[in-house]
Order: C-alpha cells, then structure tokens, then sequence
C-alpha cells in the first residue's frame, strides 16, 4: 500500500496527522478552544502565511531561496498605504494592480542577481532584505500608515464574510489566498513551463542537457514570487490598516517554515503549493494557540517556531532516506528474482 | 549507402595546449549502429560533446544532411535530432516517469496528464520496456532510468542516438535489453553511436566500428572486417617506451600489504594482490572497471562487505578514512578539484591538512610558523612552482596542484601510498616527475598502488600489473614480460591469466 503513494502524498497525509494532533494537544489546554472564533481568528491570518508560503516556495523549488520577502511585504504594504492615502477614491482593481507590479519590480531586482548576475540567492536576498528595508524606512519619513487615512472599504474587506455556518465563517482574504494557492498549485502541476521550475531544481545539470533555460526559469519563479508577495502587501495592509516600517519583519523565517514543514524540499525538485499551505495553517495555528496557551511565555514562539522547522526537516531528511533504502532493496529483491528465472 | 545523415569534417578540438581531437572525420549513417572505440582519454567523450552541442569545434565543420550546421547548444542538438545517453542517466529525480520524458516537450500550454502517460507508455512499449509512467525517477533502476532516457529522446523525433557506455553499470540481463532497444532503433532509421569498453557488445550489435586512438581516426570498418585481436592493437598502437623511463626495481621481500578474496557486494569480487616493501603495483583497466572501488575499500571510505587486508601481518579492517590513515595506509585521489585539494584555501594549509594533529601547538593553537616552514620544505622538495605558500592552489597549474596533493599525503609519512590517476591531465614534465616521486617513495620503504588508465605510464611504473575489468581480477602480470596489448585483452576480457 505504502509504496503506491507518491512521497509527496504521504508527506502532505503526513502533515494532516500533526495537524489534528495539534489541534487535539491545545484542545485539551486551552479552554474554549475548539470554537468558530478559533478557526476565524486563524484563516484570517493564515491568509497572509499562505500567501507568503507559496512565494517562496516558488523559489525554493528551483533551489533557490528568497529571504526579503518580509522587506517586499513591508515596503508593499507602506507604498500601497501612501497610495490610497494620497488618493483615496482609487479603484481597488488599480490599488491591487499597485501591490502586485511593485512585488513584481522587488523580484525582478532579486531575480536579476541570482539568474544574470549568478551571485547565490542567499546572498542576494540577504542584501535586498536589508536593503529594500532600509529604503522603505527612508521613503516613509518617519512616518506610519494609519487606519483612519484608509477607505472603510479596505478595512473592512479582509473581514468580510462570503459565505457563514453557525459561527464559522468564511472571510474574504481567506477565500482569496486559497483561491491563489489553488490557481499556483494547479498550474505547477498542469502547465508546461511550470514543469521546468521543478526541473532545474531537481537536476540543473539535466535540465541543462535537456535544453531548458535555466536562468530565464529561475528569473521568472522570483517575479511570479515577487507578484505573490505584493499581494500579500495589500492584504496586510487591509488587515492590520496601521502600517509601520517594521511591517512584515520576520517573514522570512516564517514563510521557509510554512515551506519545509509543508514537505518542499529545501535543495528544490519536490513540493506541492498545497503541502506549504498546510505548513502555513500548522505554523500560524501553533504561533496563535502558543499566545493563548499559559504554561509557555508568549517569547518562546519564536523558539517553537525554530525547532518546528528543526523537527521537521529532520524528520522528513530520515524518513525519506529509509523509504528510499527500503524501496532500493524492494527493487533489488525483484531484480534478483528475475535474474533467478532467467539463470538455467 | 546514401548520403550520411552526420559528417564530422577534419575535426579538431583543442583545450588551451591540448588537442582533444586531430583532424577527425566520420559519417554518421541513419539506421547503422556505429561503435566507436578507444582507450580512456581517446577522445571519444570529446566527439559526443561536439555532436550535442556542448563543445564547438576549434576547426572543421559538421554536415548534417548534406548541409554544414553549426551546433550551438543542447536545444539546437534536439531540434536537429541528437540526443545522448550516458552511463549515468540524466534524469530529473523527484519526477515521474512521463514528467521526465515531456519535460522539453513545447507543444501547448496546458498538460493533458492522462495523454502525457498514454503517451509515455506508448513511447516505452515502442522499445519493449514495461513501466509505470507515474513511478517517481528516484526510485528507478540504472536501466529503467535509461529506458526513460530513451522514450524522451524518442519523443523529440530523435534521429541520432548517441549511447556512452549505457551497459557499464547495467547487470547483463539489463545490458542485453538495452542492445535490443539499441538495434531495434537502428532498424527504425534512427542512427544509433555506440560507445563501450565491452568488445563483445559492440561484436553484437555494430554495423560498422570506428577505432580512435590519442584524438586521431584510425580506422572505420564494417563490423565483418574486424577482429578484436585487430581491434585492440588499433586501440593501443603508439610508439611505446619513448615516453617514460623504466626505473630500476626496489622490490624487497617484506610484504606491506595482503588483500585475500576482497568484494564489496554488487561492485567488484575477489580481489587478491600481495603489496611489497619497494613495490610499485599499478592497477589497469577501463572505465567500469572498478579499480577506484578497491582503493576507497582499502582506504575505508566505502568498506568491503567480505575478504581480508593484512597490513604488516596484521589483520585490518578500515571502516572509514581515518582509520587506514592511522594504519599508514594513504590515498590520493584523482579528482583534485573534488576530493584532492580545497582549491581557494593556501597551498600551506592544503599541505598541512591531511596532518593537522601534528601542527597543534601550545594552548591547542594551529601552530603557524611550524605549517609555513613544512610547505616550504615540501615546495622545494617536489619542486612545486609556487612563488609563495600563501598562494591559493586553485591558482596553480594541473602538475603543480598534483604535487601540493602527493605534499599533503607524504607529509602523512604513510608506508602504503595508493595513487589514483595520478598524472592525468597534467604535462610530460610534470608527469616525469610525479613518477620520479613515486620511485623515491617506494625506495624509501613505502610501497605504492598506482591506478591509471595510462597503459605506458603503467608498464613503466609498475612492477606488477593487476589487471581489472568490472569487479573482477583478470590476472596480475610482471610489467617486464608483458606488453600493451596483453592487458589490453585482458582489461577488454579477450583473455584471461590466473593469479601470478
């Protein structure tokens, strides 16, 4: 049975398993905890980490990785404040438009670096998060985006329900981050070129030999993650509707988290959009439940978040090299028997 | 026949001093399997790199159907219909098996999945494989990721197959399926060039064969014309003993070294050689034919799963690096820029590397002074054309980057010294040298393994030769009674000689 699925489907089985133990472990420490309000409280800001998730695992399928994400969310969430604070009877079809194309130029920067310029992403982003960081500080005067400058409409849009059962119910930025993570995880697995993102992280020699342009691939995945991270710029800033210069910091240890929990190979070549937006629901379940839970300080999220990473890519390094053996010597014992049949 | 579907035309491919090909010329006609033969370094990998596009020539032209192309890279190759696979497979690991044949496939925007898999199995039933197109490529065999190989170079229209050593790691169940695949491709008119070490294969399933030698066309033949007694001395016949100068023999009777019945399962078998104090043993073969292997069991890297290694009578059995090193036994590999040397790093502290427990000084600090003053001395020692020790060796020429290795290994004072390839790719004078060192390391009372491709190089050298050819101990023969074609025929299996 085991060896008919995929890996990938056993790990994404896999994660569902914590999910619920999860869920179990805190329902049991927290009083009231299995509530509407629980998962109201989390699909609204899950919406952003899935967001986040799937940008970067765009890049990190490629064997890249993209650590200013939290800088673009930021900058795009303060530009796109000033935006319609300047000019508040934009169209909201304009106002998103804004957030996406100036992800995309953040990406594009980044993407030059690592595919043209063939410096390591780590270095690259590392530079560009402090680098797009400090720009945003210096645009926005010392000054912050604030609530009452913003329309009512964009305030109220991230909390809008769509669609209500009982007490749940189904907010709008939730509904629009599954709606893309659904779109990214369909057209990764159905589209032709989004089949050589996963080439040239898998073998980039073989993609090489295989006639894919490897730098024009890799480029793209930074824009289209640029495009992803702008649209979680403008639903942060619908979210929180205040908007500092510290907006988004720490988005990069969260969305790698949210990827590798969710099964996407750190060295690129596998990994499912769906496996990072259920690593995206465990990280930011177990980042809000921690706050509610009183045995453990509210300054140990971060350590929990750290050691969930930790935990699970070791996990996932030891399992899927004893599959692997064990798979290896199924195999053999098959040849092996068929070597028996064929010897007189 | 009709006009050939690939002509090379006076050929010549150099590398900075190197000429990889002279002057070479060859056609290519569809529906013939053509084998090309020739010693390691022959210049057969050049050819397959000019033909898909990742090398240019340096001069001479390529005439595909009448017309002379330039091909620029591996996607002008695939749209003229060249494709090669390899004795490793290039595929993509964590996909599926349809995913890896389309994945160069540009047609439509949208992948139509159970299309693509009845697609794939129809391609892999064409060539009489029976797999699953949604198997992840991981998990395969060697061979089925060869079948998968072949299914995409068949969904690109292929019409020139190019197939390097496809059966050298293949069990020969496998290796038979994959000649049929071969022959069966021929009579569809796909061209098929069949690169092999194994005499028979090409005995089986060639048309016509073409034998280089040094970068040069020998000669092409059709199959019938040829005999492997011909064949080989084709491979081997060079001017022989102007190159090297046979030192005299410093043998004692003091054995260092009793390897009994040596296997690592599934790689290579009963290994048996005895290894005197003052003795060059020099180990040939051709590609596949596992004499790194042995060394790395001997060395501890990848353990031996039975048989025995006496080191000075006494039974030993290394589990890793460290542990044959404690033993005295050293290891010199052949892939300086991988395993030999850390390029970037100061040629004094790559000499003072393999050694470091020896350099702490007071306080556990790395005694500096100490390390600087020993690479010195090796530097003038083995003649290392280094202006500074302080000199990154990713700086230095091939000979000289050699040499900081042999530096690092002798600084180890090792009793057994095991070479791999130790003067590929650098010059003649280089060469010279390193064989001198060699010389003086067994003269001093090592005793030395020497692995190489270089059949001169190893009839100078060795005082013994152990000759292997995939896995298995076809004979070990005295280097003054033998010549180049009798290990020839041996390496390529023509003959064998019990243990001397």
């Amino acid at each position: 049975m085991l060896h008919r699925l995929s890996p990938q489907t056993i790990r994404i089985l896999a994660l569902l398993v914590v999910l619920l133990l999860v869920i179990l472990f805190f329902s049991t420490q927290v009083p009231n905890y299995l509530s509407g309000r629980l998962f109201n409280r989390v699909s609204s800001s899950v919406a952003i980490m899935a967001l986040i998730a799937t940008a970067q695992t765009l890049v990190i399928l490629t064997r890249n990785i993209d650590l200013s994400i939290g800088s673009v969310v930021g900058f795009v969430a303060f530009a796109t404040g000033s935006l319609i604070t300047d000019n508040p009877d934009l169209h909201w079809t304009l106002l998103v438009a804004f957030s996406i194309t100036l992800g995309m130029f953040f990406g594009m920067i980044n993407g030059f670096f690592v595919a043209v310029a063939k410096v390591p992403a780590i270095i690259v982003t590392l530079g560009t998060l402090a680098l797009f960081r400090s720009v945003l500080v210096e645009f926005s005067d010392a000054k912050s985006i604030v609530t009452a400058n913003l329309p009512t409409w964009l305030i109220n849009f991230p909390n809008t329900p769509l669609l209500e059962i009982g007490t749940l119910q189904l907010r709008a930025s939730f509904a629009v981050a599954v709606a893309v993570v659904l779109v990214v995880h369909i057209a990764l697995s159905r589209i032709r070129i989004a089949r050589k993102l996963y080439a040239v992280g898998s073998n980039p020699e073989a993609a090489e030999m295989a006639g894919i342009n490897i730098g024009l691939t890799v480029f793209t995945a930074f824009v289209l993650s640029g495009a992803l991270a702008g649209l979680a710029g403008f639903l942060f800033l619908a979210r929180f509707g205040t908007i500092t210069v510290v907006a988004g910091l720490g988005f990069e240890l969260k969305s790698v988290a949210a990827a590798v929990v969710g099964g996407v190979n750190i060295f690129g070549g596998s990994g499912l959009v769906i496996g990072a937006l259920i690593g995206a629901i465990l990280v930011d379940l177990i980042d809000s439940s921690l706050v509610r839970w009183h045995l453990v300080s509210e300054f140990w999220r971060e350590a929990v978040l750290g050691g969930l990473i930790l935990l699970a890519v070791t996990m996932d390094t030891l399992v899927m090299r004893s599959l692997a053996v064990w798979r290896t010597a199924r195999s053999n014992s098959k040849e092996d028997r068929r070597a028996n049949v064929q010897s007189p | 026949m009709c006009e050939p579907l690939l002509r090379l035309e006076n050929v010549t491919k150099r590398f900075g001093m190197t000429t990889a090909l002279q002057d070479m010329s060859l056609d290519i006609f569809s529906g013939e399997v053509h084998a090309i033969v020739g010693e390691n370094g022959a210049g057969k990998s050049t050819i397959i790199k000019i033909m898909t596009g990742i090398h240019q020539t340096t001069e001479g032209r390529l005439v595909i159907d009448g017309t002379a192309r330039n091909i620029s890279g591996a996607r002008a190759a695939r749209d003229i219909g060249i494709a090669a696979i390899y004795q490793e497979p290039m595929v993509f690991p964590d996909l599926d098996v349809a995913e890896n044949i389309f994945i160069s496939a540009r047609s439509g925007w949208f992948l139509n999945q159970a299309q693509l898999h009845a697609e794939a199995q129809r391609l892999l039933g064409r060539i009489g494989i029976a797999l699953d197109s949604s198997s992840i490529a991981s998990g395969l065999t060697l061979a089925a990721q060869q079948a998968v190989e072949i299914a995409r170079a068949l969904s690109q229209d292929v019409r020139i197959l190019i197939m390097d050593e496809p059966t050298a790691s293949l069990s020969a169940h496998e290796a038979k399926q994959l000649r049929k695949v071969a022959r069966t491709l021929a009579e569809e008119g796909v061209a098929v060039i069949y690169i092999s070490h194994r005499l028979e294969e090409i005995f089986d399933i060639a048309d016509r064969v073409t034998v280089i030698r040094d970068g040069i066309h020998i000669s092409t033949r059709p199959i019938g014309d040829v005999t492997s007694e011909g064949m080989v001395s084709e491979m081997v016949g060079r001017d022989v003993g102007n190159y090297f100068v046979k030192a005299p023999s410093t043998v004692t009777s003091n054995s260092l070294l009793r390897v009994e019945h040596l296997t690592r399962e599934g790689i290579f078998s009963d290994i048996s050689f005895d290894l005197m104090q003052g003795e060059v043993l020099c180990m040939a073969g051709l590609v596949g034919a596992r004499r790194t292997d042995v060394a790395l069991a001997l060395f501890g890297i990848n353990p031996s799963s039975s048989g025995q290694i006496f080191y000075k009578g006494r039974q030993i059995n290394p589990s890793c690096a460290r542990e044959a090193m404690d033993a005295g036994i050293a290891y010199v590999s052949e892939d300086r820029r991988k395993l030999g040397l850390a390029m970037p790093m100061s040629l004094r502290s790559n000499v003072s590397l393999a050694t470091l427990r020896s350099f702490v000084g007071r306080w556990g600090f790395l005694d500096q002074s100490l390390e600087r003053m020993t690479a010195l001395e090796y530097r003038d020692r083995l003649n290392i054309r280094a202006p500074d020790v302080e000199l990154s060796v990713g700086m230095l020429s091939g000979g000289n980057q050699q040499k900081t290795m042999l530096a690092k290994w002798l600084r180890m004072k090792p009793d057994v010294l095991i070479f791999d390839e130790p003067t590929r790719g650098i010059d003649i004078g280089a060469k010279a040298e390193v064989h001198a060192l060699i010389r003086e390391f067994v003269a001093n009372g090592g005793g030395a393994i020497v692995i190489s491709s270089d059949l001169p190089e190893v009839l100078a050298m060795g005082d013994r030769i152990l000759v292997m050819r995939e896995g298995r101990q076809m004979g070990i023969v005295n280097s003054t009674e033998t010549g180049q074609e009798t290990i020839m025929r041996l390496a390529t299996g023509q003959a064998s000689v019990e243990a001397a």
